[in-house]
C-alpha cells in the first residue's frame, strides 16, 4: 500500500475512491442524486431550441475575452474606480489573503459573512482569517453545513451533496441545538435560516465570489439561490468581492448569454433565483474588488490548458461524470473535484493520479455550457505527467514494456497463445490471483482456441 | 469495394469471432476483403496513459501495415481503436502516405451507414437487443447524437444500420450513453470505480429484458461480459458484426 501514498501523506485517487466505493448504498444514492441534476439539466437545456448556439456563443465570448484579457481587465478596473469601487490585484493566494485581511483589519472587522466563493476556498482564506482572529461565516446553506462539519466542499455548486439529511440533522443538533433525530429538510432549513439571520445582522463585513465581472460597466454579478449574497452585501457597510482574472466579460450582452446557460446547466433552473449586480458601494460604505491570478496566467501559456479558463463553474461536468458520481468529491486531492477539478487542479496534485480518475468518455465536454474540451485537457495532463516522469500506478515502470510488447508480433503472438491456453485449461480460481484488479471484480474472459490471424491463414490466405 | 480489415489486438487475440463475422458479412455484401499482415495494436493503451514515446513504434507498425495497400477502405470493428489509430497516425506521421491511410479508415457501423449501406437483409434475427452506446463511437465518431447534445437534428447510425433486420427489437438501458467504466487501463488502475460502473451498466442492460447486449466496441463488451458473468445476469454480449452477419 505504501506506493498509494506520497511523502506528504496524500492518497492516490483510486485508493480514496476504493474507500468511498465500499459503502455501495451511499455510492448509489450519491450517483442518483447527481444524475437527477443531469436529467433536470437535459430538460432545461432541451427546452431552448437555441441551446447549442448559446454554448457556442458562450465559448466564443470567453475565448475572445481571454485572448484580450489585459484590455478587458484594465477597462473593468477603470470603470470600477469611476463607480467608486476600490480595486486590488493579487498574484497568488497568499497576497489575496493578505489584501483581504488588510482591509478587514483596517475596519476592525470581527465577523465576516461570506457567500459563493470557490476562489476563497482555493486560497484557503477561511483558516487564514481565523488565525488572525476573524470569524468567517459561510452563508450559503450547503456551505454552512460543511463549515459546521469542518469539511471542505465536495461539489462546486452543491457543496454538501455527500451528506444525507439525517447526517445534517445530527450535525445541526450538535452545533445549533435543533431537536435530536430530526431530519425534516424544512425544519432544518428554518433552523439554519434563523441561525444565519443572526449572523447577517451582527456581521461587520460581507464577502462574495464573482460569477461575472462586466468590463464596460465596472460591475459584478453574483448568483445565489438563497439571496444570501444580498443579505450580506446590503447589511454591513463594508463589502468585498474576490474574483479570478478569468471572470471578466466584455459587456451586458455577454452576461445575458452566460446567465441563460449557468443555472440551466447547473440545476436545471431557467435562471438562478437571485442574479445580483453590484456596481458601487452603498452610501457611506466601501466596496472592494480583489482580482486574483493565482496561476491562471501560467495556465494560459499552454494552449490546451488555457481553455479550462472558459469555465463558468456551473458544476454540470461533475453531475454527468460517471467517475465523480461514484468516487465522491474528496477523492480528487484538490478543492475543485470532477472533470474541471482535474483540468485546473492536476498540477497541484502531488500524487499525480487525478488525471487518471477519468475514462475519457467525453460526456463532460458535451455537457459544458462554454465548450471546455475537458476530455482533451485531461488527456493532455496525462501527457504532461508522462513527459515529466510523474506517472502513477506503476505506469512509469510497465509502459515501456507494454510499448515493446505491442510493437512485436512475435512477442504478442507467443505470449497471447500461452495466455489463451492458460485461460482455457487452468481453473479460474488458480488464475484469479494473477489477474489483478480485472479478476478481482470480473470473471476472466472466455478465451478462444486461436487468434483471428491464424484462422485467416488457415481459411482465407492463398 | 476492396476492403482492408483493421483487426485490433484485442479482437485478434481474444475475440476472433468478431473479426470472422466482420470478414464474412463484408464478403456476403459483395466486397473483396483482405487482411494486411503486420498489425498489432493502435497504441491506445500507451497514448491513453500519456506515454507517447512508448506508443510510437507500435503505432507506426500498424500504419506501415496499411501504407501502400491497394484498397478503397480500411474497416475496423472497434470504435475506440479506430479513433486512437486515426489520432495516433496523425500524431506520429505527417506524410501524404499516412494521410491517405487515415482518409480510408472507417469503423464498421460508420462504413455500413455512410459508405456502403446494406440494401436488404435476407434472414430474420428474432431477438431483443439492448444497445451499448459506447463513448468513443458516440462522442468521437458521431455514430449517434449524444444525450448531452440538444437540438432537433438527432441521429443514430447504429439503429439505422440494424433497423431493417426482421424480428430484431432494439431497446436501450437507463442512462443510455453513460460510460460502462472500461476505459483501458482505468479498468485496473481504478478497479473499484470501474467495477461499480460496469456493474451498474450490466444491470441496466439486464433490466431491459433483452437477450443480448449489442455493441460496436469489443473492449467495452469484454468488460461487460466479465461483469455480467460475475453477477450471473441473464444476458449475454454480442458484437454488432455478429448480429448483422446472422441477418445476411
Amino acid at each position: 500500500m505504501s506506493e498509494l501514498y506520497t511523502a506528504s501523506g496524500s492518497k492516490v485517487h483510486a485508493h480514496k475512491a476504493d474507500i468511498f466505493c465500499r459503502d455501495e448504498t451511499r455510492v448509489d444514492w450519491h450517483s442518483k442524486a447527481l444524475w437527477a441534476l443531469r436529467e433536470k439539466r437535459d430538460r432545461a437545456a432541451g427546452s431552448l431550441p437555441e441551446w447549442e448556439q448559446l454554448r457556442l456563443l458562450g465559448s466564443q465570448l470567453k475565448l475572445h475575452t481571454l485572448s484580450h484579457l489585459a484590455q478587458y481587465l484594465e477597462q473593468f478596473e477603470q470603470q470600477c474606480l469611476s463607480n467608486g469601487i476600490k480595486v486590488h490585484w493579487a498574484n497568488d493566494a497568499q497576497q489575496h489573503n493578505e489584501i483581504v485581511h488588510g482591509i478587514l483589519a483596517k475596519h476592525k472587522v470581527k465577523k465576516l459573512v461570506k457567500s459563493k466563493s470557490m476562489l476563497t476556498e482555493e486560497c484557503h482564506m477561511n483558516p487564514y482569517l481565523e488565525r488572525h482572529g476573524i470569524e468567517v461565516v459561510d452563508t450559503d446553506l450547503g456551505e454552512r453545513i460543511i463549515q459546521l462539519a469542518n469539511m471542505p466542499p465536495s461539489h462546486i455548486v452543491v457543496p454538501a451533496i455527500h451528506m444525507k439529511k439525517e447526517e445534517v440533522g445530527e450535525l445541526f443538533h450538535q452545533q445549533l441545538g435543533t431537536k435530536a433525530g430530526e431530519s425534516d429538510p424544512l425544519y432544518l432549513t428554518r433552523a439554519a435560516r434563523a441561525h444565519l439571520r443572526e449572523k447577517f445582522l451582527t456581521a461587520d463585513a460581507a464577502m462574495t465570489g464573482v460569477n461575472m465581472a462586466i468590463a464596460d460597466q465596472g460591475a459584478i454579478v453574483v448568483c445565489t439561490n438563497e439571496g444570501n449574497a444580498d443579505m450580506g452585501a446590503n447589511l454591513p457597510k463594508l463589502q468585498l468581492h474576490s474574483m479570478g482574472i478569468d471572470k471578466v466579460v466584455p459587456n451586458m450582452d455577454s452576461v445575458g448569454v452566460l446567465l441563460r446557460t449557468l443555472a440551466r446547466n447547473a440545476t436545471g433552473q431557467p435562471i438562478t433565483t437571485y442574479s445580483s449586480f453590484y456596481r458601487g458601494p452603498q452610501e457611506g460604505g466601501e466596496m472592494h474588488v480583489i482580482i486574483v491570478d493565482n496561476g491562471r496566467t501560467e495556465m494560459m501559456k499552454d494552449k490546451i490548458l488555457a481553455e479550462s479558463l472558459k469555465c463558468i463553474r456551473c458544476g454540470g461536468c461533475l453531475n454527468t461524470c460517471p467517475v465523480y458520481r461514484r468516487s465522491g468529491g474528496y477523492s480528487y486531492n484538490y478543492t475543485i473535484p470532477g472533470p474541471i477539478g482535474i483540468a485546473v487542479g492536476a498540477k497541484h496534485d502531488d500524487t499525480n493520479s487525478i488525471p487518471w480518475a477519468c475514462t475519457l468518455c467525453g460526456s463532460c465536454t458535451y455537457v459544458c455550457p462554454t465548450m471546455v474540451p475537458l476530455d482533451k485537457i485531461i488527456a493532455h495532463h496525462r501527457r504532461l505527467k508522462a513527459d515529466a516522469k510523474r506517472l502513477p500506478y506503476g505506469k512509469g515502470g510497465y509502459m515501456p514494456l507494454v510499448g515493446r510488447f505491442m510493437a512485436s508480433e512475435t512477442l504478442m503472438n507467443t505470449s497471447m497463445s500461452a495466455a489463451r491456453l492458460a485461460l482455457r485449461v487452468l481453473p479460474g480460481s488458480l488464475l484469479k490471483p494473477f489477474s489483478g484488479a480485472w479478476g478481482k471484480y470480473r470473471e476472466l474472459p472466455v478465451a478462444p482456441e486461436s487468434s483471428f490471424a491464424s484462422w485467416y491463414n488457415k481459411n482465407r490466405s492463398r | 469495394m476492396k476492403i482492408a480489415l483493421f483487426i485490433p489486438c484485442l479482437v485478434n487475440q481474444m475475440m476472433p469471432e468478431v473479426a470472422i463475422a466482420t470478414l464474412t458479412l463484408l464478403e456476403k455484401l459483395g466486397h473483396e476483403v483482405i487482411f494486411p499482415a503486420g498489425q498489432t495494436c493502435c497504441g491506445q493503451p500507451m497514448t491513453n496513459s500519456g506515454c507517447f514515446d512508448e506508443a510510437k513504434n507500435t503505432t507506426l507498425k500498424l500504419l506501415n501495415a496499411f501504407k501502400g495497400v491497394d484498397c478503397d477502405a480500411i474497416v475496423c470493428p472497434a470504435a475506440s481503436c479506430l479513433v486512437a489509430a486515426k489520432e495516433n497516425f496523425h500524431e506520429f506521421d505527417g506524410s501524404q502516405e499516412a494521410q491517405e491511410v487515415i482518409s480510408k479508415l472507417y469503423e464498421l457501423t460508420e462504413f455500413l451507414h455512410d459508405i456502403a449501406p446494406i440494401k436488404t437483409f435476407s434472414r430474420p434475427v428474432a431477438a431483443k437487443i439492448s444497445m451499448q452506446m459506447s463513448c468513443h463511437g458516440i462522442r468521437m465518431l458521431n455514430l449517434a447524437t449524444p444525450t448531452e447534445q440538444m437540438g432537433k437534428q438527432r441521429f443514430n447510425k447504429v439503429e439505422a444500420v440494424l433497423g431493417n433486420i426482421a424480428g430484431l427489437e432494439i431497446v436501450y438501458p437507463a442512462r443510455i450513453d453513460e460510460c460502462c467504466g472500461f476505459g483501458g487501463t482505468f479498468a485496473v488502475d481504478e478497479g473499484a470505480v470501474s467495477a461499480k460502473m460496469g456493474k451498474d451498466k450490466a444491470q441496466a442492460h439486464a433490466a431491459t429484458g433483452a437477450k443480448y447486449v449489442v455493441g460496436f466496441d469489443p473492449s467495452c463488451l469484454l468488460h461487460l461480459d466479465g461483469m455480467i458473468r460475475r453477477q450471473k445476469l441473464p444476458i449475454a454480449t454480442r458484437h454488432i458484426a455478429q448480429i448483422i452477419n446472422d441477418a445476411l
